[in-house]
């Protein structure tokens, strides 16, 4: 596989996330609550993949919305530990159901009433995470939200994983844990997405 | 505190398997030596029979120490004492040790159940180090209401 | 390729040259620059304390600069168990430089290092390590090893947990030469019947390999005390407090630990390495290998014999960094300069590029440690349950060659083809009759002549996964122990592999193997840094690779013989 040599390429999609306000609990019980991390399109645009973080998050809607779930962004500020996010998001989903994401990609599906280091499902290694990937998890999701009780998401392996992404992910870990707000409580983002020419 | 007589161990005295089973026994007062497949076979033999003996850790501890190796004496020489306890209470005490698992007043009865109950006056100083330490740097359980306010740390 | 491919933009023309090295393996492999703020950095960061101690009372009140009120968990521990009080000061005033040239001149015996070594602290071993180059390091871990002996250790497990795969890899592995076997599962419940397979499989190989079974703390203590595996690895510990207690654990905690296997005659060694801290976003500012320096005392401290480290499973950190891997031999050096057992790593995926894969393992390869890989893979990769090793089944006759070029003893040896499905046939029937004796879920012929040939999981027939959950479950809730498979071992009729099971079992009656750096020899003498200590003394003196052994090393797959050219040796 050749790959050419790149500067760091523009993503074609792009999202801002607006803050409306701090996070409250829903009321809906068929909401899932997607709860990005502090750096989450923002200090970061991509995955450790470069998956844009739009695209992250249109998968992630699609996947819930196609279930006929309601969906809510919210950003957590003040840690950058996935578990601490996504059960922050349970907590406040109408739905007891949250995805967490952080920017590198790694992922979780929570449940208010489990453990904070207890989760639905992990996705913890980002780099074998795409879109498809995502739709998924937003999906099933929803369907936790539902009630019902999916067939988890395959998870994917690769043992060459750790020699390619292993130091990166902990420099996208550390650069995330420099855009902690300590102190600053959740809140609830609107997402703008916006196709930004490729040229 | 080590109460074992001291047999007087140097490192040329290892392996005690092999240079030494006639000092070897089980917990259960069998030698080495009885430990045979026909004891297997003929149901002899339980589980029990295969445990170390709290002297032949001693002993172990005595050839640690005449090889230069002090921490490894003191490891087995708490081992020697936790050969007294049951694994399930093991796993409990361990589980007791870990950050936050447990409150000062939970470690100290700890400790003083090692040294009552199981002779275990080594294992019981470790905890109590432990508790020390736990209550400086934060890592004692947080007091439910209404036990010991004073347990608050600097 | 799995990965997701990241997206470029049209670019302008490359040379061809350009193209050809952007295929090259090596470029998939990933690298970061450093930030030593947040210690992503080797071991030459401006953020490490300088070397200090101060005793008072018979106390240490000062350690790295640090006043003892304000000791973190780490450094309390250390100075209260790892450093003796009554050299300390003495040892750590002494010139960085001079203790430096001790670990390389064969004119300073291993014990008169270790008489300055156990009194100092963790920044001073820091900054005499830091003095010294691969070569040195290298010259160090020659005469440090606490073990004359070298020895390695294999990986058994299978992707699909299948237990005939993992007893008869062992018993392949065993005969190769692996002094001890290491297997985890996919599913975890799988473990008890996968940990009996360990067993069975080498006692078949080779009498006396010692086997253990990954596992989380509570269970792979409990599979120890029934006697179904030998020793125990899987202990983590880590240099920041932190970080430890996001383990769940603290010093205390896994001291406490440590005592309560020994009280189980069960060998037992702590895991540490590089890169851990950093990873989980809590180094505290500190180097990989100061960190890692921190851990290694803790060990000691805790009074466990031996410590696996370098790096493990975070070993694309330091491998990501410059002078990554001068570390990673360093933190190797640093326990056995403490007279620890050292498990020295290589077990872990580290590279795309097969020449930097071996480039890794030349450290620890060329002067010999306890245990040159902590985990070379005796299954292919992608049957490593343990996310694939350093090196695996079809590096086997590279190794032995290596060994073979270099007349360096890596503990694994080349074996006829004939021997080898002997054993693994032997290995997959002892398993069969043992599971019948048992009453747990039959295993075919089918799966033993498949077991016999097999290269990797794919080429066994499947098992029924929940017939085999509910035969492990039956293993714990009967509470089987080591002693039930020897008895049914032997009404078997594989009275040979009952005995040498009985023999290993023995041995925690007699704690000969809770020593440092033990292991058994194939007549089942326990071998260990004190029947067996490193005497190295420079050139011709300590282990050298001579007489049968070197022998055994001389033969490859394919030798032509000297004798009748148109032959090759067998």
């Amino acid at each position: 596989m050749t790959t050419p040599p790149t500067t760091s390429a523009q993503p074609r999609r792009t999202v801002t996330l607006t803050e409306t306000g701090p996070a409250t609990r829903g009321t809906r019980r068929d909401e899932v609550v997607i709860a990005v991390s502090p750096a989450f399109a923002g200090h970061f645009t991509r995955t450790i993949v470069d998956v844009p973080h739009a695209e992250v998050l249109r998968q992630l809607l699609a996947g819930i919305e196609e279930q006929g779930v309601a969906a809510r962004i919210i950003r957590v500020r003040d840690t950058a530990d996935l578990a601490a996010i996504s059960h922050t998001g349970a907590r406040l989903s109408g739905s007891g159901i949250c995805v967490g994401i952080l920017s590198r990609g790694t992922t979780m599906i929570h449940q208010k009433d489990l453990a904070r280091l207890s989760n639905l499902e992990l996705f913890p290694q980002s780099p074998l995470l795409d879109e498809p990937v995502f739709r998924r998890i937003g999906a099933n999701a929803a369907q936790y939200a539902k009630g019902e009780s999916p067939e988890p998401v395959p998870t994917r392996n690769d043992q060459m994983a750790r020699p390619r992404w292993q130091a990166k992910a902990a420099l996208l870990h550390l650069k995330e844990f420099e855009c902690i707000e300590p102190g600053r409580g959740p809140v609830e983002v609107q997402p703008a997405f916006e196709l930004s020419s490729t040229g | 505190m080590d109460t074992a007589p001291t047999t007087g161990l140097t490192a040329a005295d290892y392996p005690l398997s092999v240079r030494h089973p006639e000092l070897l026994h089980t917990p259960t007062g069998k030698p080495i030596t009885a430990l045979t497949m026909d004891a297997v076979v003929s149901g002899e033999l339980s589980a029990e029979d295969l445990r170390i003996a709290p002297e032949t850790l001693r002993m172990q501890a005595e050839l640690a120490d005449a090889s230069g190796r002090p921490q490894l004496a003191s490891n087995f020489r708490r081992a020697a004492e936790m050969t007294a306890i049951p694994d399930a209470a093991v796993l409990a005490m361990y589980n007791a040790l870990r950050p936050r698992a447990s409150s000062g007043p939970q470690l100290a009865e700890l400790a003083e159940r090692l040294e009552t109950e199981f002779s275990a006056p080594v294992c019981a100083g470790l905890v109590r180090e432990a508790a020390e330490v736990y209550a400086r740097r934060n890592l004692l359980a947080r007091p439910a209401a209404g036990s010991d306010p004073t347990a608050a740390g600097d | 390729m799995t990965e997701t491919q990241p997206r470029r933009d049209p670019q302008p023309r490359h040379s061809l040259r350009t193209e050809i090295l952007e295929a090259r393996p090596m470029n998939l492999d990933g690298f970061v620059e450093e930030w030593p703020e947040k210690g992503l950095v080797a071991m030459e960061s401006d953020f490490d304390p300088a070397p200090s101690v101060r005793v008072e009372d018979g106390r240490i009140v000062e350690l790295d600069g640090r006043a003892r009120a304000d000791f973190d968990f780490m450094d309390t521990f250390i100075a209260n168990h790892a450093i003796d009080v009554a050299s300390a000061e003495r040892c750590t005033s002494m010139p960085s430089a001079q203790i430096a040239r001790m670990l390389i001149d064969p004119g300073a015996s291993r014990d008169e290092v270790l008489a300055v070594t156990r009194g100092l602290t963790p920044a001073k071993i820091l900054d005499v390590v830091k003095l010294m180059n691969v070569v040195e390091i290298m010259q160090g871990m020659q005469k440090m090893r606490a073990r004359r002996t070298p020895a390695n250790q294999g990986h058994s497990t299978s992707a699909r947990d299948n237990p005939i795969q993992v007893a008869a890899d062992a018993a392949e592995g065993a005969l190769r030469g692996f002094a001890e076997l290491e297997t985890t599962l996919g599913v975890l419940r799988y473990a008890p019947l996968v940990a009996i397979a360990l067993q069975v499989g080498a006692q078949v190989g080779r009498g006396g390999v010692l086997t253990q079974c990954a596992l989380e703390e509570a269970t792979e203590l409990e599979l120890g005390m029934r006697g179904i595996t030998a020793y125990a690895e899987t202990i983590s510990i880590y240099g920041t407090e932190s970080v430890f207690i996001d383990g769940d654990d603290t010093p205390w905690s896994k001291a406490f630990l440590a005592s309560a296997y020994a009280s189980r005659g069960i060998k037992m060694r702590f895991t540490s390495g590089t890169g851990s801290e950093v990873q989980m976003g809590n180094a505290e500012g500190k180097s990989m290998l100061y960190l890692e320096i921190r851990c290694i005392l803790m060990a000691k401290g805790a009074g466990v014999q031996g410590l696996q480290n370098g790096s493990i499973s975070c070993i694309g950190v330091p491998g990501a960094v410059p002078g990554g891997l001068r570390a990673v031999a360093a933190e190797n050096l640093v326990a056995s300069m403490v007279d620890l057992e050292c498990a020295s790593g290589n077990d872990q995926s580290f590279s795309h590029s097969a020449m930097r894969r071996t480039a890794r393992a030349m450290p620890q390869l060329l002067p010999g440690t306890d245990f040159v890989c902590s985990g070379y893979s005796a299954v292919p990769n992608p049957d490593n349950m343990f996310a694939g090793s350093n090196f695996d089944t079809e590096d086997y006759d590279d190794w032995n060659t290596i060994q073979r070029d270099l007349q360096v003893d890596g503990g694994l040896r080349h074996v006829r083809e004939d021997e080898i499905l002997q054993a693994r046939n032997k290995a997959a029937r002892a398993l069969q009759t043992l599971f019948a004796q048992l009453d747990l879920p039959a295993i075919t012929d089918q799966e033993v002549e498949a077991a016999t040939y097999a290269n990797s999981s794919n080429d066994y027939p499947l098992r029924d996964v929940l017939t085999d959950l509910k035969g492990a479950q039956a293993v714990m809730d009967r509470g089987l122990t080591g002693l039930d498979l020897v008895r049914g071992l032997e009404a078997g009729g594989f009275h040979d592999v009952a005995e040498n099971l009985l023999t290993v079992l023995r041995q925690r009656v007699s704690g000969d193997l809770l020593q440092t750096s033990a292991v058994l020899t194939a007549d089942f003498t326990p071998l260990s840094a004190i029947n067996d200590a490193n005497d190295y003394a420079g050139p011709g003196t300590g282990y050298r690779l001579a007489g049968e052994r070197w022998e055994q090393l001389k033969k490859l797959r394919h030798v032509t013989s000297a004798t009748n050219p148109e032959t090759e040796v067998r």
